[in-house]
């Protein structure tokens, strides 16, 4: 837990300083995440919740000839809606890249940011 | 046999106090300024007057303020809620910015914050003596009585307090007293119980798919001066609520301490 993203050799196919506006006054606070950072993951989706207060994605993250889990924050069903989401728009056993802002304490989280489905549409910021 | 049965009955029914209880419907009093047979409660004969109100039809989605905008507005506390806030602020800071929570995310925020929520969108239901605000998230209820009724002398201590309305025009005026001391102006914000607010909402002139509420707080404990803040909403027509049942996705639950990981 104490070491870096990188250090865990998490795929950073981009590690950028994201424009993307902090949600304001939303459920929680995001200060768990680190929202000028973005990291690209090459997932394995095994659970897909589509429920407030957050959706979630959860997924197994190749990373050499290792998995890492991942649980991704997303927010409100009703606000991805509006971007495009459905219920349906991802299931278990579906790959796809996601792009998230990685948790701080460097634990295998984040919030979601955008996403490459298998159809190679894309929903969110995917820079 | 019809009379010894109908004193045993009687007899029955004075014995059995909780059964009588059970079987009548509560006979509230009319509120204070509201006369017998008008108000809320007895809506028939008033349904075409609601015609006269502005359509705040559809869902509304708080906005976010536009790119480079200033930072909204802080409130200035004083006495011990200012020590607090200045605890509160030093330990979240010493946390990397993560607040702790000392209440399960599944307990809503109430109000004020409610009404400035980014995610979660609200409907506004208008109907005779009252309007009735549907809030997404942790789907709560709000109502405001617009029958002419006074505050309740001593409400109980609420999330969503006891809220009485005017229209002045097409603005809904509210008047908000009884929120729970125990909730906050904003996060790491406390108030007291003697909290009040006062909101005015209406179409924002320039745009009618915009609703704006004017908010003012004042509480004599807590705040060194009046805190004003205007939140903005944007309007999906054909939107609708989702439901929410925090217990089915609760990320966030109490540890063994009371705590939660984060705010």
């Amino acid at each position: 837990m104490e070491q870096t993203m990188t250090k865990l050799g998490v795929p950073l196919l981009c590690l950028a300083l994201a424009a993307a506006a902090i949600p304001a006054a939303a459920h929680h606070s995001y200060a768990m995440f680190d929202m000028n950072k973005t990291v690209v993951l090459e997932a394995s989706v095994t659970r897909f919740k589509w429920q407030n207060p957050h959706a979630f994605i959860e997924a197994d993250v190749a990373v050499g000839g290792a998995s890492e889990h991942w649980a991704i924050e997303m927010t409100s069903p009703n606000n991805l809606a509006q971007e495009g989401w459905k219920r349906t728009s991802l299931k278990p056993g579906d790959r796809v890249r996601i792009w998230v802002h990685p948790l701080r304490s460097g634990a295998r989280g984040g919030s979601y940011v955008g996403v490459r489905l298998t159809d190679g549409s894309t929903l969110g910021d995917v820079g | 046999m019809r009379l010894p049965y109908a004193a045993c009955a009687a007899a029955l029914a004075l014995a059995s106090p909780a059964v009588a209880q059970l079987g009548a419907a509560t006979q509230s009093a009319p509120p204070d300024g509201v006369a017998e047979g008008q108000g809320a409660a007895n809506p028939r004969g008033h349904y075409a007057a609601l015609d006269a109100l502005p359509d705040w039809g559809g869902i509304w989605f708080v906005m976010a303020g536009p790119p480079g905008s200033a930072a909204p507005p802080e409130p200035k506390l004083k006495g011990e809620y200012l020590q607090r806030r200045e605890a509160w602020a030093a330990e979240v800071r010493a946390n990397e910015g993560v607040a702790r929570r000392a209440r399960s995310n599944c307990s809503p925020p109430g109000m004020p914050r409610i009404m400035r929520l980014a995610q979660y969108p609200y409907e506004f239901i208008f109907s005779p003596g009252r309007v009735t605000i549907n809030q997404e998230a942790w789907m709560q209820t709000r109502t405001i009585w617009t029958d002419g009724r006074a505050h309740e002398e001593d409400p109980d201590p609420s999330f969503m307090g006891d809220s009485i309305g005017r229209w002045d025009g097409d603005t809904l005026v509210v008047d908000t007293i009884g929120i729970s001391g125990e909730l906050e102006i904003d996060t790491g914000w406390p108030h007291s119980d003697r909290f009040h607010l006062v909101e005015r909402i209406h179409l924002d002139p320039a745009d009618p798919d915009v609703l704006v509420n004017e908010m003012r707080m004042d509480d004599p404990e807590a705040l060194a001066e009046p805190f004003e803040v205007t939140a903005r909403y944007r309007r999906d027509r054909y939107g609708k609520l989702y439901e929410f049942q925090c217990s089915q996705n609760d990320r966030n639950p109490v540890d063994e301490h009371g705590d939660t990981r984060f705010e």
